[in-house]
């Protein structure tokens, strides 16, 4: 296997800049080129000032700021010799042949025999790359197509030539996937390759559709949003998002490189008042705005959108109901009123386009539906939506319509187009037979799972999984994974069973969040009834299972990915390890809804910052540091930034690829199932009242520094005694229990108090902290 | 009696901690280079000196242990030479100067090396562990109040407005950045190495600030303050040493002295209006030298604050074109143990450079305390 040291970008454009730091974020050194421009006194200036600009850029480009130590600015007219080091040469300039092929001869003069080149096209044929160009570099060079912002849109398509080595796409395929995580989709070298193909298709049918049937860019976006599975930037804000000038350059490449009966050369025209918006540099967010902009009025920040009849801006509107996810896929469709009629024609127009050129660009329906899912952040994609739909129900549909039924769909007859068969999921082939459908060998997502076994044990917001060797999978799988009564009651029947029956356990899922911790309606509604009981008995509940978790005879690994907040941050503290994604958002945040970590948080936390070797010595840094990260909730950008918080401690591990979490957890469970010991419990030195006073003291000066209000001064006051250990003294040693009592007794106190309730109502309603 | 005398007077540059060039050394190490160039720079031979006293405000950590005593090491002095460290917050090092001027006075040695050290970096306010005591927190909370309120404290008193606060340290910087232009600050900086490469220059000056980069700071304590971090002394890292004698040693030694100690002084106040100590500590200074404020010709007061500055002005009737001829801590900088030996040093050099018959150094201290030192030109 050809093993990928370093790399090298040339063009630190938008895109070019992004993979260089996404690379640095897999800690692999990366080279950034660029030309020296006309007159330029610093030669490298454009790859220092794009160094420059991802070191501030938001979303953040690095997942540390320290990978920035990895990235090496430079130029092609003096620094191409370092190319000597380099395993993996990425081009991303411009989007012009002439422009590429003058690179590529440099390039092939300067760089490591063997060494791998990829081009990051997302418009040009493979073949016309290659073209006039040596045999050793052709065999060489594949297309890498990233899509923006490459560290966090997953997909990654690969195209590869007939002259490409296989062992070259073999390398750069499994460095994406493990080392930068990315989804990696095998395309054809066809025009748009998969997900522009479709993506496009959809984008511009959707535009002169709205246009056509006189929608509002709300309706639009409203119709071909959540509801359908798509994000709520729809489609005139993922327009916006994009930029209109780049989706008009892939319109114009899709239409001079596809053939002349593609259906995309029935959609393709470019509406008059799209083309003056490009004109006008109207093109959306990065310039004068696009359908929507922000505007500046009497010191407020406006939100105006464009009519799409009189091309004027006015106050975006919100678009009248129309029932939303809850209607499910097709019921949504099959709703009389305009908005849903529109959604219908674009979607089902989609869907058709899909079935139709499916084996012309891939060799598997999945790939097109991975493409979708991880390049345009659909939930589903096409073909998984028309299983939903029904293929039936939908070929049906069309024929009533008289409109073409693809010939996938007319062999799939009432069939579904996947299946699973013995644990492998098929899917149907051009000829209408089932055919194994390639799968990411070593991953493990509990969805395949759910297709072919059930649950050990099960309920409403919770299921605990066999995911094979004797480990068991705890599932959360309630609204955005918050904890309720049925999550704590699995928790606990896990522990029974796992005990019994596994050699360990890992807590994870397939959710786009870990978990957002208690479920604040559930806590809510204690308090406003005022059942003090049920309230105290829900804290020692958590508390105690957690503790459970963390004594329990076998090993239990955390393995969050996206938001880990709250009592989703407390369960991965108890935890004997934790495996996360690389986009794992953790954090203790109850600050913000006017309560302090009460399930064990503040405990483990102030823990591990004790235990930790590098503090100075002393009784307060510890509890300084856990002071400030509760106090002002601070939540990881990236499972990098969890370690420097200590939500993550040094042996416990990041996996890149977001469908490996779970199989590399299972393996780090494995690891630990050997000579497992359950940890001894530990004590703490606390300095007592005057610790308190000192965190006081500091308090007090940032709350005159209107850093602070007034009830996150009553909030941080708990926190601190808590941390100090209320009444103890340096000399002597507090227990884990002593610590969890403190919890409770502050978490009560707080949500007897109004400030507290109003902060959790707050919360609820507008999803924002209420600074009171 | 014995007269007591300022013999030399040498410092580190003075730089933003964090971000500034001392920020990785050490300040044992700073404080040593500072004194080992003090002794070669009078020509004091290391087996004359009676004792090394050392002023640190958080001597912990690296400032910790006795540090005066370390750095006597460090700077290869023979073991027979003592060393003390002493706290007295930001008047520390002014205190190791009243310390050997009084044990020279009784005859209990004669040359002193007197001096203080701060790395704001490397030992943070307040220290790694304060603990205050609860009961005296909940009956008098003043006593451990933050400079910063205190600043604004005097500020609402006196009723300073922000804009006069920046017009000063406006002066305060054009005074330093002159000063420095004019090569006037060289002689007594002493060059420090951080890993083989020499710190040489005070890099705390803001050459280019102006009245709108001022007024454009928020407010650094209270929401509703006048106090900014462009009216604060800056957080600073930097070592002062001076050398305190008898004057019989330097007639015998043929060592030119900057100026002879006539008085000083050291008081308390209110904690919560600390910055006002120097009025109080100058007023008893003078008036054990049997002086007026009129008769002095060179005036050094710590600028902690431009708010605390104005208040003193006022409250000592000082003519603000008399104060800090070469820049204040606004520019320069203010390691808190190292800013007493800095402007005792300093008014003993300003009063040789210029002639003048009388020079003041004086400064506030948190917890409520002023010091001062009346110096008098040696015929």
């Amino acid at each position: 296997m050809i093993d990928i040291r370093k790399v090298a970008v040339i063009g630190a454009g938008v895109m070019g800049r992004g993979i260089a730091a996404h690379v640095a974020n897999a800690g692999v050194p990366v080279l950034l080129l660029d030309i020296v421009p006309a007159g330029a006194t610093n030669r490298s200036t454009l790859a220092e000032s794009a160094l420059a600009a991802l070191r501030s850029s938001q979303p953040a480009a690095f997942m540390h700021p320290k990978n920035a130590r990895l990235l090496t600015p430079g130029n092609i007219e003096d620094h191409l010799a370092w190319l000597a080091e380099v395993d993996w040469i990425i081009e991303a300039v411009v989007e012009d042949v002439t422009a590429k092929h003058a690179i590529y001869s440099r390039l092939q003069e300067f760089r490591r025999p063997g060494s791998i080149l990829s081009s990051n096209t997302s418009t040009i044929p493979l073949h016309q790359l290659t073209q006039n160009l040596p045999p050793e570099f052709a065999k060489d060079f594949l297309i890498t197509h990233f899509f923006n912002p490459p560290r966090y849109m997953r997909l990654l398509e690969i195209v590869a030539g007939a002259q490409t080595r296989p062992e070259a796409v073999t390398a750069i395929s499994s460095f994406s996937d493990l080392r930068l995580g990315k989804g990696v989709v095998p395309c054809r070298d066809k025009p748009g390759f998969i997900a522009n193909r479709i993506g496009g298709f959809w984008l511009q049918c959707a535009m002169t559709e709205a246009i056509a049937c006189g929608l509002d860019v709300e309706e639009a976006d409203a119709a071909l949003g959540p509801s359908v599975g798509i994000p709520k930037t729809g489609v005139f804000g993922l327009l916006d998002l994009v930029g209109l000038d780049l989706v008009a350059h892939v319109g114009r490449s899709l239409v001079a490189n596809l053939p002349p009966d593609d259906a995309f050369q029935k959609v393709r025209e470019v509406p008059p008042l799209v083309a003056r918006m490009i004109e006008s540099g109207h093109i959306g967010r990065k310039g004068e705005g696009g359908f929507y902009r922000r505007v500046e009025q009497a010191g407020q920040t406006v939100i105006e959108s464009i009519d799409l009849r009189s091309g004027d801006y006015r106050p975006r509107h919100r678009p009248p109901k129309d029932g939303g996810p809850k209607l499910g896929l097709r019921q949504f469709l099959e709703q009389p009123e305009r908005a849903h009629r529109y959604a219908w024609v674009v979607l089902s127009e989609t869907l058709r386009y899909a079935a139709d050129v499916v084996f012309d660009i891939a060799d598997h329906l999945v790939a097109v539906d991975e493409a979708m899912r991880l390049g345009y952040n659909w939930r589903q994609g096409p073909f998984e939506m028309i299983d939903a739909l029904g293929t039936g129900w939908f070929a049906g549909r069309l024929r009533a319509e008289g409109r073409p039924v693809p010939a996938l769909l007319e062999k799939a007859g009432d069939r579904h187009l996947y299946r699973v068969t013995e644990g492998r999921l098929q899917g149907l082939s051009a000829a209408g037979d089932y055919v194994d459908q390639p799968r990411l060998a070593g991953g493990l997502r509990l969805a395949d799972l759910r297709q072919s076994s059930k649950p050990v044990i099960a309920n409403r917001s919770a299921s605990l999984w066999d995911i094979g060797d004797g480990i068991a999978c705890l599932e959360f799988h309630t609204k955005m994974n918050t904890f309720d009564a049925g999550t704590l009651a699995l928790i606990g029947q896990s522990i029974a069973v796992v005990g019994q029956r596994f050699k360990g356990l890992v807590i994870g899922n397939d959710g786009e969040n870990f978990s957002l911790g208690v479920n604040l309606g559930f806590a809510l509604f204690a308090a406003n009834v005022a059942h003090w009981a049920g309230v105290e008995e829900l804290l020692k509940q958590g508390q105690a299972l957690f503790q459970r978790l963390k004594y329990a005879p076998f090993p239990v690994v955390g393995a969050p990915a996206g938001m880990a907040l709250g009592g989703g941050c407390e369960i991965l503290l108890h935890c004997d390890a934790v495996q996360a994604h690389a986009e794992s958002y953790i954090g203790l945040v109850e600050m913000g809804v006017g309560l302090v970590p009460s399930w064990g948080g503040c405990k483990e936390l102030l823990l591990r910052w004790l235990a930790h070797p590098l503090r100075p010595h002393g009784p307060m840094p510890a509890i300084s540091k856990t002071f400030e990260t509760i106090g002002k909730a601070k939540v990881s950008k990236s499972a990098a930034e969890a370690r420097d918080l200590l939500f993550l401690g040094p042996t416990d591990g990041i996996t890149m690829n977001r469908d490996r979490v779970l199989a590399d957890a299972k393996a780090k469970a494995l690891e630990l199932a050997r000579d497992y010991k359950p940890p001894a419990p530990p004590t703490a030195s606390l300095p007592g009242p005057s610790g308190r006073v000192a965190l006081l003291l500091a308090l007090s000066d940032l709350a005159k520094k209107g850093q602070a209000s007034p009830h996150d001064v009553v909030i941080a006051d708990k926190l601190a005694t808590i941390l100090t250990g209320r009444s103890t003294d340096i000399t002597e040693s507090v227990a884990e229990e002593e610590l969890l009592v403190l919890e409770r007794e502050a978490a009560l106190d707080l949500l007897r108090q109004s400030a507290t309730l109003a902060r959790m109502e707050h919360m609820l309603d507008t999803g924002k902290p209420l600074r009171n | 009696m014995q007269e007591v005398v300022i013999a030399g007077y040498q410092r580190s540059p003075f730089t933003f901690a964090e971000k500034g060039a001392l920020a990785k050394v050490r300040p044992d190490d700073m404080a040593a280079a500072v004194v080992r160039r003090l002794l070669e720079s009078t020509g004091v031979k290391g087996d004359e000196v009676d004792d090394v006293i050392l002023g640190c405000a958080f001597p912990e950590a690296e400032q910790g242990l006795n540090v005066g005593r370390l750095v006597g090491f460090l700077a290869q002095l023979p073991n027979t030479v003592p060393g003390a460290t002493v706290n007295r917050f930001c008047g520390s090092s002014m205190q190791a100067i009243h310390m050997a001027a009084g044990a020279i006075r009784m005859n209990a040695g004669e040359v002193f090396v007197c001096g203080g050290v701060e790395s704001m970096t490397r030992v943070p306010m307040p220290g790694f562990n304060p603990l205050p005591n609860p009961g005296l927190y909940a009956s008098f909370p003043q006593a451990y109040m933050g400079m910063g309120e205190t600043a604004e404290n005097l500020a609402r008193s006196y009723q300073i407005p922000r804009a006069a606060q920046e017009e000063f340290a406006l002066s305060s910087h054009a005074k330093a950045a002159a000063a420095h232009q004019a090569g006037r600050l060289k002689d007594e900086i002493v060059p420090i190495d951080d890993r083989g490469s020499a710190i040489e220059a005070d890099g705390c000056i803001r050459f280019d600030t102006n009245r709108e980069a001022l007024a454009a700071l928020p407010p650094a304590f209270d929401r509703d303050g006048t106090v900014t971090a462009g009216t604060s002394a800056p957080l600073t890292d930097g070592a002062a040493a001076v050398l305190v004698c008898s004057e019989a040693y330097t007639r015998r030694r043929n060592l030119a002295p900057l100026a002879r100690i006539k008085s000083i002084a050291v008081i308390g106040c209110a904690p919560e209006i600390m910055g006002i100590g120097p009025v109080l500590a100058s007023r008893r200074a003078l008036e054990r030298a049997g002086l007026q404020i009129g008769d002095i010709d060179v005036i050094e007061l710590n600028e902690a604050f431009a708010a605390q500055v104005l208040a003193c002005a006022r409250g000592l009737r000082i003519d603000l074109e008399r104060l800090n001829s070469d820049g204040g801590a606004l520019a320069l900088g203010h390691p808190l143990g190292a800013s007493g030996a800095r402007i005792t040093g300093k008014a003993a050099a300003l009063l040789k450079r210029t002639g003048g018959r009388y020079a003041l150094a004086t400064m506030c201290i948190g917890g409520g305390q002023g010091i001062a030192t009346v110096l008098e030109a040696v015929q």
